[in-house]
């Protein structure tokens, strides 16, 4: 069963102060949980800390039922894609295509393989018209989706996404909420972008100063305007209207 | 100064080709004994990173010009000297293709000049000197200036003696050293000033990012001060043959300036240093000059020969277009065909 | 800056036309570099006085240019980069350099002036063989021919990774300079002041974002040194290609050995 545990998650970059403190959550199979917070509230070291970018931390992490530590890295990161803040560091190849091939390739997949599940990914993300487009040709939305495709070409089952609609234009950002709720699988979506978050996620957790604030529905918390603004946050704009 | 294909002769471009590549095939065996897998995307962007930041000016106080960073040093007090060494190459070899800054064929001579004093003389022996016994900011400037001027003196002598050994030109080899090293020691002196400027900043914002930091920590002194001898006495072997065969050439040089002191016109004290070349490019030269016999044919322009040039010429010319035309209409002829499968 | 833009739209350009589909993609991107560099090596060999036999060489540069529609006009551009040097040393030829070789009219031609026009035709068909090389096959096909030719992977990973982020790094210090001009009217470069800040900061954001992108190779199963495990989707024909560079190499050959120009000549004159 594609799910993730974290059981009292504890975490410092520098050994003396907590980035986070003592966390614990559970996303079951088939989830779409947004991860809320003002800068600098541990949501991105969260989120690398599931894949394993950043280790030495107390506490466990299970993702798909494998516990997460340095042995385990490879077969975690099977299991789980995540789609960085900034698609220009995601996208490294020259084309579109060799980018969403980098990693069935390096998982050793055959030829056909391979480019049945590029072509797959990119479908997915209404892409397959780019598949031979330079990579810095694409405008911001489109890098977006192609980095997203990468990530899909590995199949994995849990996917992990860091501010996802970060300078995107509006037409980019609703087609992308529209592939995000298209989208099978466990999602977990680190956002600044509340509207985003009521789009795609029916349950949100809300961390501050390294914890867990609130984790429940997201109407719930998206309404609760004294709780946002306890914690540095505003009412999403698609609410504030209709208040 | 990038050298250019046209000013070197292959059998020093290949001789330089041959040094670079065992300094890059000895830092690809540092590189991969580090086994820092990370240090390759990083080499990666940071290669881009020096590219750009070429581009930029910096205004030379007091002056209306303005100075450039070349990187090779910049690079080895971050990356380390063999990183930042295979790095320069990438930037050299895109250089050499994108903007014909150097060439294909002067890209070993180019990595010589450029990159291995900037990254093994400034990074591997003065930055590493410099900061054995611990960083500062001071020490820092020091050992920038030192090595941008220091490394850009040799790479500039080494453009001269490429240039000589390449009898390509008639210049003086002291005409040419004279005018070359002055230069390069203003440009050393700017990117010294540049470069330390930047690392300072790294210094005081992140200093664990400078290559040794943490140099004291690690026990490998000992090693490095037998490798830091070795590639020391290489450099003197260098400089030391390249300051004894200037000493050769002194008196044709001295010669030379003599007879233009005494303003005669013929120039003939010259003469041994252009047949030193010519001898010198004869003994390099890749094929044996078929048609080169004596002064006559030197030229080739007879009128014949100028005949054949316009008919040659024109027959590849025509040649060319008329297959072309013959292959589009292959083409086209062949498109309907494909498409009337493609409808079936 | 006028440097900056010109960078960016030379990587433009090479984007755009480079490896363009067709009859040049059919032929391996090793061929051509080895056609090109033996040509270069073959020109530069010449004797400074033999300037038919070197003339004859343009003929690969004609041909190929006329047969792959390349713009003769745009390489000769990229010959000022080289000027200054070329200009500098064959210059000299005509004051060092008086032997008179022959006469032409009444006008004494000198070694110097053949020599000096030598050096200048050589400059013009290196340049020319850079920039047809890189326009028949763009830098990533240079790599994978880097690459054919033994370069060890984690080297061409490099570049690669290197030309990717050229255009983000070039574009992102035009902006940063723009800025700068912005704020500081009337100042042609950045002041001492801010010499270690403005390339600092851009320093430590490139390093950063070296440190996310092996992350993100990472994450996607990188393990080794290579960056690409096989050409792609070119339609490569290796016979093609064999073909091609021995046609070349007997070709350059011969134009290097034969007096081509007076051979053809003295069958009219």
């Amino acid at each position: 069963m594609a799910e993730i545990e974290v059981s009292h998650l504890t975490f410092s970059y520098d050994g003396k102060r907590d980035v986070l403190s003592d966390m614990s959550f559970r996303i079951g199979e088939g989830e779409t949980v947004g991860l809320i917070g003002a800068n600098g509230t541990g949501k991105s070291t969260l989120l690398k800390l599931l894949v394993g970018l950043l280790s030495d931390h107390q506490g466990s992490i299970l993702a798909d039922g494998v516990k997460v530590d340095k042995k385990s890295l490879e077969t975690v990161r099977r299991k789980i894609g995540y789609v960085f803040q900034d698609s220009d560091s995601q996208l490294f190849l020259s084309t579109v295509y060799e980018d969403v091939a980098f990693g069935p390739r390096n998982y050793g997949y055959s030829g056909e393989e391979v480019e049945k599940r590029v072509m797959e990914a990119l479908g997915q993300v209404h892409m397959e018209e780019y598949r031979d487009r330079q990579i810095y040709r694409l405008s911001g939305g489109q890098k977006k989706l192609a980095s997203i495709a990468t990530i899909l070409s590995m199949e994995p089952k849990i996917l992990l996404f860091d501010e996802p609609s970060i300078a995107l234009d509006p037409r980019n950002r609703r087609q992308l909420i529209h592939i995000l709720k298209e989208m099978k699988g466990l999602k977990l979506i680190a956002s600044h972008d509340l509207d985003l978050v009521l789009d795609t996620c029916q349950r949100t957790i809300l961390i501050a100063g390294g914890s867990i604030v609130f984790d429940g529905n997201t109407r719930d918390i998206l309404t609760d305007e004294k709780l946002l603004r306890e914690n540095g946050l505003e009412l999403p704009l698609s609410l504030s209207r209709s208040t | 100064m990038h050298m250019a294909d046209a000013l070197i002769a292959p059998a020093v471009a290949g001789t330089m080709y041959l040094c670079s590549g065992a300094a890059a095939g000895y830092s690809v065996k540092k590189v991969r004994q580090l086994s820092e897998p990370e240090k390759i995307p990083v080499m990666g962007v940071m290669g881009a990173f020096v590219f750009a930041s070429q581009m930029i000016n910096f205004t030379i106080p007091g002056t209306g010009s303005s100075g450039h960073l070349c990187g090779g040093m910049l690079l080895s007090a971050i990356l380390g000297p063999e990183a930042g060494f295979l790095t320069m190459i990438g930037v050299l070899f895109i250089q050499s293709l994108l903007f014909a800054d150097g060439g294909v064929l002067a890209l070993g001579a180019n990595v010589w000049n450029m990159a291995f004093y900037g990254c093994f003389l400034g990074g591997g022996i003065i930055w590493k000197q410099f900061m054995k016994k611990g960083m500062s900011g001071k020490k820092i400037v020091a050992a920038s200036i030192t090595g941008c001027i220091l490394t850009l003196q040799l790479g500039a002598f080494s453009v001269t003696l490429e240039t000589f050994f390449s009898g390509i030109t008639e210049l003086p080899f002291f005409v040419f050293l004279a005018a070359m090293q002055p230069i390069h020691l203003a440009i050393g002196l700017v990117e010294g000033l540049i470069t330390s400027a930047v690392l300072v900043f790294i210094y005081e914002a992140r200093p664990e990012m400078l290559w040794g930091y943490h140099i004291n920590d690690s026990g490998k002194g000992k090693l490095s001060r037998k490798k830091t001898a070795a590639v020391l006495a290489l450099s003197a072997l260098i400089i030391g043959g390249a300051v004894s065969l200037t000493a050769s050439a002194y008196p044709d040089g001295l010669e030379w300036s003599m007879e233009k002191a005494a303003g005669t016109a013929e120039l003939e004290a010259e003469g041994k240093l252009y047949d030193k070349a010519a001898g010198v490019q004869e003994a390099v030269a890749l094929l044996p000059d078929y048609q080169f016999r004596g002064k006559e044919s030197a030229a080739g322009t007879s009128v014949s020969g100028i005949l054949g040039a316009a008919v040659v010429t024109a027959v590849c010319i025509s040649g060319c277009y008329a297959l072309k035309l013959f292959g589009k209409r292959k083409e086209t002829e062949l498109k309907p065909e494909k498409g009337k499968k493609g409808h079936e | 800056m006028n440097k900056l833009q010109q960078a960016i739209a030379m990587l433009h350009e090479v984007d755009s036309e480079a490896g363009r589909s067709g009859d040049r993609s059919r032929i391996h991107p090793a061929a051509r570099l080895f056609v090109n560099v033996l040509f270069i090596l073959l020109t530069v060999s010449f004797h400074k006085y033999n300037m038919m036999g070197l003339l004859s060489m343009g003929l690969y540069l004609l041909i190929t240019g006329i047969w792959e529609e390349l713009s003769f006009l745009k390489g000769l551009k990229r010959i000022r980069y080289i000027l200054f040097l070329i200009a500098l040393l064959g210059m000299a030829n005509l004051f060092f350099d008086r032997n008179i070789i022959f006469q032409f009219g009444s006008m004494n031609i000198t070694g110097g002036m053949i020599s000096m026009a030598t050096l200048f035709i050589k400059g013009v068909f290196t340049v020319y063989a850079a920039y047809f090389l890189l326009m028949e096959t763009g830098i990533e096909g240079s790599c994978a021919a880097l690459g054919s030719f033994g370069i060890p992977k984690g080297g061409v990973t490099v570049v690669l990774l290197t030309y990717r982020y050229l255009i983000l790094l070039l574009k992102e210090v035009q902006r940063m300079l723009q800025a700068y001009q912005l704020r500081a009217p009337g100042q042609k470069g950045i002041h001492i002041r801010a010499w270690g800040s403005f390339v600092g900061l851009l320093l430590l954001r490139t390093m950063e974002r070296g440190k996310d992108v092996y992350d993100s190779m990472l994450l996607r199963g990188y393990g080794g040194e290579g960056l690409w495990k096989e050409a792609g989707s070119r339609q490569i024909s290796s016979g093609l290609s064999v073909v091609y560079a021995a046609a070349w190499t007997l070709a350059l050959g011969a134009l290097r050995v034969f007096p081509v120009f007076q051979i053809a000549g003295s069958l009219f004159g």
